[in-house]
């Protein structure tokens, strides 16, 4: 039982990871109507740089080393939109969606360009687990819990209580209209591009912290936070958390039962029965926040 | 100059890929983004078979019934989905089926692929059977080529490209939307079963590596770089591909920069991609020439 109730407790840690990923691709799908599939390179991105920024020759402390790295990730994602997505905006989601992979293939390549294709990691000293009656949980992994936590309530907080997030909620729900209603879109276009690199960098970190960095980390989960965003129903902000909840533990207690070979099956098959049968999700908070 | 051989029947397998793909998303826009899949399923039956002892022209043939089976079994389901959703779930499915690959070890021997796939057996194994096999590349992307403008060409593939265009009026002219759709992916996915197959039993040895996202993005580019929904777009663009990859090669590069070569490739190629979707959609043939007026 304990052994199941561990898996259950990693699977909460790792989907809250996966909801950061999922939320901002949810937003950006809500907003622009089209699949980003860059999104897996600011997670990459993201870490990276906070690599970049903690060794020689910068060697800053990792807490600071975050900061540049994460305003650095969201540029990207503003230049993503500009040069690229913006004068494209006109077309089919088809011709978007190309351009994002196509996009998503050349960042990852520079990726490699700079800093090779083997596997890197943070230099941490190495921390022991704490141990609560039985369970245990390392540092880090307190420390991504702790950071979704705090991101999705700031993020809950501005899309509630703020006059961006009215204007957010309303673009999502109908662009033209909100134009119409003198709804900025530069501005609303800024924040959601902010919102999602900065998940998604800091996402990025927090899984290389715990694992370690390579140039496919982004596409890989990507996946997971794409199986996520389609549970809760595209553009929907709160499915999309839940969604990265329930990939988390149902890929963590699938190790229980078949090969862990198979863990990334799970996402590929929610993704692909969701999208035959409830291609609108299951957590169908057609109500809430979209 | 076996070298030129060698590009010249990896050119020819891609255009028959490629064409496969334009099929789909060039006449019928549909994205497959998991082409690669019916590829890796060509590739992986017609080797195991002919492992087993099936002579090669058996395995191929059964290789190509696998892809077909499969390309249907997938349609049906997926086809409820459209646009970028079919796409996502069929990039989806090609994932899948190479984590089957990886972890399948009893069957596929997994991450260490399968080694010593025989040629059929009047092409010579090594470098002598290069010239004969060439010719049967030759003969395949010909056949392919005939065999798809054939098909474009007639009444079905003129209602392929109506239901392209527009649904209802292929709907309000009678069409079964889904049977046509469903007949395209089957015939989009035993030709890229047969440039699977002639792949394996060309270059003797497979592993799931060589079916990753990577040889998606490059099939992709080959059919919208050349022109999507035109008959000789995907093999201008698989050419073009194949002949720059291995141009990279002749490069005087030094040694120590070596390691550099393959990323930069891969940064050229999802620059065309997006230069591609911005500045000529058409790709370098398009559909429709535009008219003087």
């Amino acid at each position: 039982m304990s052994y199941y109730l561990q898996l259950l407790l990693n699977g909460v840690i790792a989907g809250s990871v996966y909801a950061l990923f999922a939320v901002g691709l949810t937003l950006v799908y809500g907003v622009f109507r089209f699949i980003n599939f860059a999104h897996a390179e600011l997670i990459s991105w993201g870490a990276y740089l906070t690599l970049m920024f903690s060794s020689p020759p910068v060697s800053w402390p990792l807490c600071l080393a975050v900061i540049p790295a994460v305003l650095l990730t969201a540029f990207i994602g503003f230049s993503q939109d500009w040069f690229i997505y913006r004068p494209l905006r006109r077309g089919s989601p088809i011709t978007l969606l190309i351009a994002s992979i196509g996009l998503s293939y050349m960042l990852r390549n520079v990726l490699r360009l700079i800093w090779g294709s083997d596997l890197m990691t943070f230099s941490l000293p190495l921390a022991r687990g704490f141990e609560f009656s039985g369970y245990y949980v390392t540092g880090i992994q307190l420390l991504m819990l702790a950071a979704a936590l705090l991101f999705l309530m700031i993020l809950y907080l501005l899309l509630t209580k703020s006059l961006m997030g009215k204007s957010l909620r309303a673009t999502a729900d109908n662009l033209e209209l909100a134009a119409i209603m003198g709804v900025s879109m530069p501005k609303v276009s800024a924040v959601v591009w902010t919102l999602a690199s900065v998940f998604a960098a800091a996402g990025g970190i927090l899984l290389a912290l715990d694992t370690n960095l390579e140039p496919m980390m982004g596409v890989a989960n990507l996946i997971k936070a794409f199986a996520a965003v389609l549970l809760g129903g595209a553009g929907n902000v709160w499915g999309a958390l839940l969604g990265g909840l329930f990939i988390g533990i149902a890929e963590n207690l699938g190790v229980a039962f078949f090969s862990p070979g198979y863990k990334d099956f799970v996402s590929f098959a929610v993704i692909f029965l969701l999208l035959l049968f409830r291609p609108r999700g299951i957590f169908g908070l057609l109500t809430g926040v979209r | 100059m076996d070298y030129l051989l060698h590009v010249m029947i990896l050119a020819l397998i891609y255009s028959v890929f490629a064409m496969s793909l334009n099929l789909e998303l060039g006449y019928a826009g549909l994205y497959n983004f998991g082409h690669v899949a019916f590829f890796g399923i060509g590739a992986y039956v017609s080797a195991l078979l002919s492992h087993a002892g099936v002579p090669v022209s058996a395995a191929m043939i059964c290789a190509l019934a696998a892809a077909g089976i499969t390309g249907a079994l997938l349609a049906v389901p997926a086809l409820r989905v459209s646009g970028d959703y079919f796409g996502i779930a069929t990039l989806v499915f090609a994932e899948m089926f190479r984590l089957v690959c990886l972890n399948e070890r009893w069957l596929t021997k997994g991450p260490m692929g399968l080694p010593g796939i025989p040629r059929p057996a009047w092409i010579a194994p090594g470098v002598e059977g290069m010239p004969a096999y060439l010719l049967f590349a030759f003969l395949a992307a010909v056949g392919t080529f005939v065999f798809i403008r054939r098909l474009t060409g007639s009444p079905f593939g003129r209602a392929l490209k109506v239901i392209r265009e527009d649904e209802h009026m292929a709907q309000a002219f009678g069409k079964n939307i889904l049977l046509f759709k469903v007949k395209a992916i089957v015939a989009g996915s035993v030709l890229a079963g047969w440039a699977g197959t002639l792949w394996a039993h060309y270059i003797s040895y497979i592993s799931p590596a060589d079916f990753t996202l990577t040889e998606t993005i490059l099939v992709l580019l080959c059919v919208v770089l050349g022109g999507r929904g035109t008959n000789w777009g995907p093999v201008v663009g698989a050419i073009a591909v194949v002949f720059f990859g291995e141009a990279v090669r002749f490069l005087p590069i030094p040694p120590a920069l070596t390691r550099y070569v393959a990323p930069l490739q891969g940064i050229i190629y999802g620059g065309i991609l997006v230069v591609i979707m911005m500045k000529m959609p058409n790709g370098m043939i398009p559909e429709h020439r535009r008219k003087n007026t």
